[in-house]
């Protein structure tokens, strides 16, 4: 064992016991939001909360932001607090059905975000130009936010929370209401924003999109983390080794190959030959991607 | 420091650009302008038939009087309307989680919406005040015309009394309407309008609705202008009170402003002199329940569950 005298670079999220309890007066009971939850996400980690509907995913990013105060327990964000001002300047938050002020436009939006965070003149201008290019809204920049389809507020929101360049991204829903076209685009910001060295810890119900984009997920039900791993850890079936063959394979073809696997002393009798299966959004993108005439988001249609 | 102060001011201008683009305000300003500017004509309506010099003087008070009272009126409303609106629209459609998730504090945040509704107020009694002043130019040209026309008809109209009445009269509108007191008028009014958004703001941040706060910042409008009332009946049967009932009118004259001093604006709209000093004083005392309204709201809000 090195005992290093550097410190290891703070966790980009960790939580010890925390807990969310709302009083229902109404009713004299308490509502157990989020149950202890013991958590780590290292730097530069992809992270998926999952859960069904209720399951106190959102009161998780929530705590982490410092929006709503921990019953017990505690947060930190990069070792800090999450209310603290340190803490915020290195995060971005896309919220869950997010709302912004109807009454600005794109730019508008972007501007009045960018700053509030500290980021002026040149360097605004420059990062407005980078963000709309990036989520793709260069036909919402002159639009009021009241006429945005869900799908491009999802994306304004994601723009939003990416203005001061934050290290980690807390992103709750971010496909939730989009169509498949629109929420593989985000899957690849996502996959965009981890390369670029960044965290992300984001919340879905949706399972395909998490399994393409988290290193690691936990599951939540009833407030509580039911489970904990990494994607590969929990979805390898050890049992089995599949070869991907990229080619059409006849009877005899297949039966030589058995007989050739079959000399490493594995089972013959136990060996299959499938064909590979797209996935339906698979096949739903590179059709709709290939028509010729195929326009990407929201643009409007002649 | 300078940064938090930038932060406010941004959330100010949004506050401000949201109550500019939005019709209820648009709409109540815009009758409150055109409420103003009629006043010519209803004055005429309004007074009685009487001698020349008489006849002016009471259409110029009628103006003032109604210029000013619908200034305040209209101020009054924009600022119970917006202060009401100004937190639960933030929760509801939890515009404001998408703020206090950048680094920015939760006084901030307050502080920035009140500022942006002071604003929106200061810019509302300009706007009314330049349709008043406007309103007292077209008033005063009206009587100077009557006067005019009334010298022309005159058969010894150039005898030196006949000039001087003349000369007098016109002399005593011109007087009567480009009366400077009127700045202090409405500066009084103005600050009367920014302590009941105050007071909107401070009951806003526990209300769970706007109702409640528009009914509530209302009946302490009310109380308010009974207070000095009450007290003052109180105090004059001194030895009734009992160490209870002092107690009662302190905490009361402590947490509900005392608005009944600014009737001194009916001083001024009648024309009598009113010095600076007072005005100034009411203004300071403006400012200070101001900032401890704030105060206090800041505290309550840091602590609200959102
Ligand atoms: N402000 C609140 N008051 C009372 N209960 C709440 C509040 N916010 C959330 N809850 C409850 O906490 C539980 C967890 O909610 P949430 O974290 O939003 O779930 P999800 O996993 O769907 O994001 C739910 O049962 C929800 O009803
Ligand atoms: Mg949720």
């Amino acid at each position: 064992m090195e005992t290093s005298t550097v410190a290891a670079p703070p966790l980009a999220v960790e939580t010890i016991g925390l807990t969310k309890r709302y009083p229902l007066t109404w009713k004299r009971k308490v509502l157990v939001a989020l149950d202890g939850l013991n958590l780590q996400v290292k730097q530069g980690e992809v992270f998926g909360l999952l859960g069904p509907n209720g399951s106190g995913k959102s009161t998780t990013l929530k705590l982490l932001l410092g929006l709503i105060v921990a019953t017990e327990g505690e947060a930190r964000v990069f070792g800090l607090p999450p209310e603290s001002l340190e803490a915020r300047r290195r995060v971005g938050f896309l919220p869950e059905n997010p709302y912004f002020y109807a009454f600005l436009n794109g730019d508008e939006t972007l501007r009045f975000y960018g700053k509030l965070c500290g980021v002026t003149g040149d360097k605004l201008d420059k990062r407005i130009e980078e963000l709309i290019d990036l989520v793709g809204l260069q036909n919402g920049r002159e639009r009021p936010l009241r006429s945005y389809s869900k799908g491009m507020l999802q994306r304004i929101g994601l723009a939003q929370a990416l203005i001061h360049d934050p290290d980690l991204l807390f992103l709750d829903e971010p496909t939730a209401g989009v169509d498949p076209l629109g929420s593989a685009q985000i899957r690849d910001l996502i996959l965009k924003l981890k390369k670029m060295g960044k965290t992300v810890v984001f919340s879905s119900h949706l399972l395909e999109q998490v399994q393409e984009v988290a290193d690691r997920v936990a599951i939540f039900s009833l407030g509580k983390k039911v489970l904990e791993g990494s994607l590969e850890s929990l979805l390898t079936e050890n049992q089995s080794t599949q070869v991907l063959i990229p080619a059409e394979m006849n009877p005899e073809q297949q039966e030589r190959l058995r007989k050739f696997i079959g000399q490493t002393g594995v089972n013959e009798s136990e060996i299959r030959f499938t064909r590979p299966h797209l996935s339906l959004e698979q096949l739903y993108l590179r059709t709709v991607q290939a028509q010729p005439d195929f326009v990407s988001k929201d643009s409007p249609r002649p | 420091m300078i940064s938090s102060l930038h932060r406010i001011l941004i959330i100010a201008r949004n506050t401000l650009t949201e109550a500019v683009r939005q019709k209820v305000l648009n709409v109540l300003l815009i009758f409150g302008l055109v409420l103003i500017c009629s006043s010519v004509t209803v004055s005429q309506l309004a007074t009685p038939d009487i001698d020349a010099a008489g006849l002016f003087s009471e259409q110029i008070k009628f103006v003032k009087d109604f210029g000013c009272g619908a200034i305040g009126l209209f101020g009054f409303f924009i600022a119970l309307l917006s202060t009401a609106l100004l937190i639960p629209q933030e929760l509801d459609k939890r515009t404001i989680y998408t703020i206090l998730a950048k680094p920015v504090r939760r006084a901030e945040f307050l502080l920035g919406k009140f500022v942006g509704v002071v604003l929106l107020l200061a810019l509302s009694v300009a706007l009314m005040s330049l349709a008043f002043a406007a309103t007292l130019y077209w008033q005063e040209s009206v009587g100077l015309a009557a006067v005019e026309a009334n010298y022309a008809q005159m058969d010894l109209k150039h005898t030196p009394t006949a000039q001087s009445m003349h000369d007098h009269d016109a002399a005593q509108i011109i007087k009567q309407v480009r009366d400077p007191q009127l700045v202090e008028a409405v500066l009084l009014i103005f600050a009367k309008i920014v302590m009941t958004a105050a007071i909107g703001l401070l009951i806003s941040t526990f209300a769970t609705s706007w109702i409640f706060t528009i009914i509530t910042t209302f009946m302490i409008y009310l109380i308010g202008h009974g207070e000095s009332l009450a007290r003052t009946f109180w105090l004059s049967h001194g030895a009734e009170t009992t160490i209870w009932q002092s107690g009662l009118i302190g905490l009361i004259a402590l947490l509900i402003p005392d608005m009944n001093s600014f009737t001194i604006v009916d001083e001024i709209l009648a024309g009598n002199r009113v010095p600076w000093h007072d005005v100034l004083n009411l203004l300071c005392y403006a400012n200070v329940y101001v900032i401890v309204l704030l105060a206090v709201s800041v505290v309550i809000f840091d602590y609200r569950e959102i």
